[in-house]
């Protein structure tokens, strides 16, 4: 610590002076000043437009007014679901059987898409509810193979076609050669109409032969479908004629002819579709067969026969008239024939449809008479000809016919010694053929050949069917026939055997003598030469050389390609004119002494046996 | 019928439109039984929008056309009601915006859609609207109903076809 006192802080001393910080503003006098400040003055005055503004739509824009146009189909019957599908067809055709459709979930996608057959509709529709009903309807391979109505095997796609154009037809003539299932063609589109409501009472008329065969395809196709025949009393005929509830009924000609015009009208059955098979029956359009069908009352008419024109283009005629496609006593030329065939015929050959189909060979076995036979052949020509010019102008074709039965009676078999050079070489043949486990059929002109050759035959276990075998018989026969492996020989009549009949397990045809007609010949041909068969058919027409049927075979070679005109390329097989008046006196170098020429001479089918 | 056998039915709608030229668009609808078997068609005549409604539906003038206009107008006036309606065109699933049942549509090779929205039935795969999954479990609960390999592409295969046949018949009278 010090002793020396420090001098106190002295107090600093702090003055304030005030400072003036404003500034003197002077304004120049400039003139807008006041202008600035002035409250400005406001004027309203009103301006008309010119037009009222106008409001679109709004955001809820009008309904677009929609017009339907509306179709609704007949759901159809209600059928009985069908029974498994059987193994095997009735007719030994080998055909796929279809398989059951899978429901599976696990399936792949269809990747490809498969065949359609569509229903087109017919020129004849004009109303677009009409034209749209054929439309809508689903393909056939759909509705067949898919789910609703079994198929016991699957169709040809050409009887698919052929299914799809009968069913969108009320007037239709299904010409299809022998052996491509016209049969079958026609009870699946009576099936699909039935199906689809739009037919409930069927008539379908056959020759009496063709009945079982047409129980046993029905059977077959549709089993689902009741058929009832019309067969008995009179009047137990009458109730069946008139009995409602029954979808398909089938009568012969001769009892649609009988039994119809006797029912009074007003009692007689109507019908929404009438079937002729075999339509030819009708080809005379005088007849009583031709007339009573068509008075049947009935609103879809479908004809079919394999030969639509066996003599003259004419025929044609009385069918378009039964299909009500051409006015009554109408006869169009060649040329409206064809524009009508185009629009209601629907014919397919086996060459054109079937090109995997085994083939079909022709030979013609030149056979030279035996002595006996030469001998009582040429004794026979030589007197019938004197006869014939001594008759002069008395001279009718029927004469002339009488001589040319007796000459190729003889060409057959001698009646007074029994030689025939034809059943030698049938012997022949038929050896081979039973040997290797074959069959075959021989058709004849005469029951008398028929019985007399199985007289001689009866190593080969010989079958006969004609007309003179009660028809209970035949099915039996036929039955054997297929199944029983020593009956390799069955005998028919061209008349009884040449229609409607499914025998394509014989490999083997012999044609022992001449039909008048190549037509019914191709007929008989095709009882053999059908679907399901699996080996060439080989045709053996026994011709005797310079007799008679040389001759014969001659004039009908020339007239076969007569018709394609009509019927088309790929059909020079089985249309053919058969013999008229002219041709028959030329066998003998005779002239007709009739104008008629044109009159065919050949014995009717319903006078064969 | 037995109730049994009846809920044992089903119907399929198949609708389908197409574009008119200058004339707008048409659209048909055929309801089938189960194997495709023609039960009830209808169609429309051209409805063609005019330009305020093009401008103000924009992208979804289509989906409107075809699905609300024509499509509900279709489905309410078939007197045969289809369970599930079939089509196309994948506008038309707007259809479903309209209407109670279910609506499908056939499955391109080339799509792709989630596997949870999409339903095999009758050997096509279909596909439905996306705010209506319920749809995917309904058609399945049905499937069975349809044959395994029923093309479900056909039937509209015919739709087009009467419609095509209609457009010529109505616009030539």
């Amino acid at each position: 610590m010090t002793d020396e006192t420090e001098p106190p802080l002295s107090v600093p001393n702090v003055i304030c002076a005030a400072t003036d910080l404003s500034l003197n503003i002077d304004t120049i006098a400039c003139g807008f000043n006041p202008a600035l400040q002035r409250v400005p003055q406001l004027d309203a005055s009103t301006i008309p437009l010119d037009i009222q503004p106008g409001f679109v739509p709004s955001w809820n824009p009008r309904k677009i007014p929609v017009k339907c146009i509306g179709l609704t189909l007949p759901e159809g019957e209600d059928f009985l679901p069908s029974p498994e599908a059987k193994e095997t067809s009735n007719d030994g055709t080998n055909l796929r059987k279809i398989e059951p459709r899978k429901n599976s979930s696990d399936e792949a996608p269809i990747a490809k898409k498969p065949k359609r057959t569509r229903v087109k509709p017919p020129s004849g529709a004009v109303s677009l509810q009409d034209r749209l009903f054929y439309l809508l309807q689903p393909p056939l391979e759909t509705w067949l193979a898919g789910q609703e109505l079994i198929m016991p095997f699957e169709p040809f796609p050409y009887q698919y076609e052929g299914i799809a154009w009968l069913f969108a037809r009320h007037s239709a003539l299904l010409a299809d050669e022998m052996g491509l299932g016209k049969t079958m063609q026609t009870i699946t589109g009576i099936r699909l109409l039935l199906r689809a409501g739009q037919v409930r009472r069927i008539l379908l008329i056959c020759p009496k032969p063709l009945i079982p065969n047409w129980q046993r395809e029905f059977r077959m196709w549709a089993e689902e479908l009741p058929v009832v025949v019309i067969e008995g009393n009179s009047a137990r005929r009458r109730m069946l004629w008139t009995m409602p509830g029954v979808p398909i009924l089938i009568a012969n000609y001769e009892l649609m002819t009988r039994d119809l015009p006797e029912i009074p009208a007003e009692e007689r059955p109507k019908f929404d579709l009438l079937v002729l098979d075999e339509a030819q029956r009708i080809k005379n359009r005088e007849s009583r067969t031709a007339e009573v069908a068509r008075n049947v009352d009935r609103r879809r008419s479908w004809a079919l026969t394999g030969t639509p024109i066996e003599n003259r283009p004419e025929e044609l005629s009385s069918l378009f008239e039964f299909l009500d496609v051409v006015p009554a006593r109408a006869s169009p030329d060649l040329r409206q024939l064809s524009k009508l065939a185009d629009e209601h015929i629907l014919r397919r050959t086996k060459d054109l449809v079937m090109s995997d189909m085994p083939p079909r060979i022709d030979r013609d076995a030149l056979l030279q008479l035996t002595g006996a036979q030469e001998s009582a052949y040429q004794t026979a020509e030589k007197e019938g000809i004197i006869q014939l010019n001594d008759m002069g102008d008395s001279i009718t074709v029927q004469h002339v016919f009488e001589l040319v039965l007796r000459l190729k009676q003889i060409t057959n078999f001698d009646p007074l010694t029994g030689e025939s050079i034809k059943l030698e070489r049938l012997a022949a043949d038929m050896e081979e053929i039973a040997a290797s486990g074959a069959k075959a059929i021989l058709f004849s002109q005469w029951t008398k050949s028929l019985d007399w050759l199985a007289e001689r035959l009866q190593a080969f276990n010989p079958l006969i069917y004609h007309g003179g075998v009660p028809t209970k018989k035949r099915e039996p026969i036929l039955d054997r026939f297929q199944h029983d492996p020593h009956a390799n020989l069955l005998l028919m009549s061209y008349g009884t055997g040449a229609v409607g009949l499914n025998l394509q397990f014989a490999s083997y045809v012999f044609l022992f003598d001449r039909w008048w007609n190549p037509a019914v010949e191709d007929q008989a041909i095709n009882r053999a030469h059908r679907i399901g068969q699996t080996n060439p058919v080989i045709i053996t027409r026994f011709i005797c050389e310079n007799t008679i049927e040389e001759r014969i075979d001659r004039v009908l070679r020339e007239k076969r390609e007569l018709f394609e005109a009509i019927l088309g390329d790929g059909d020079n097989d089985n249309v053919s004119l058969s013999l008229n008046a002219n041709e028959i006196f030329g066998l003998f170098d005779l002239k007709a002494r009739s104008e008629d020429g044109a009159h065919s001479i050949g014995p009717s089918k319903s006078n064969a046996a | 019928m037995s109730a049994n056998r009846e809920s044992e039915k089903i119907r399929l709608g198949f609708m389908a439109t197409m574009e008119v030229d200058g004339k707008g668009h048409v659209g048909g609808l055929l309801v089938t039984s189960r194997t495709g078997r023609p039960l009830e068609f209808q169609c429309t005549t051209p409805v063609k929008p005019d330009r305020t409604q093009e401008i103000l539906y924009g992208r979804s003038l289509r989906p409107w056309l075809l699905g609300e206009l024509i499509g509900s107008t279709l489905l309410k006036r078939v007197a045969i009601k289809p369970d599930m309606v079939i089509v196309r065109d994948e506008e038309m699933l707007e259809l479903r915006k309209h209407t109670d049942t279910p609506v499908a549509c056939l499955h391109e090779a080339e799509a792709s859609h989630a596997e949870s929205n999409s339903r095999t039935v009758g050997g096509r795969q279909l596909y439905f609207h996306g705010e209506h999954s319920a749809d995917s479990e309904f058609v399945e609960s049905r499937a069975h109903l349809v044959p395994g390999q029923a093309d479900l592409e056909e039937p509209l295969d015919r739709v087009y076809e009467a419609l095509a046949e209609t457009v010529k018949t109505v616009l030539t009278r």
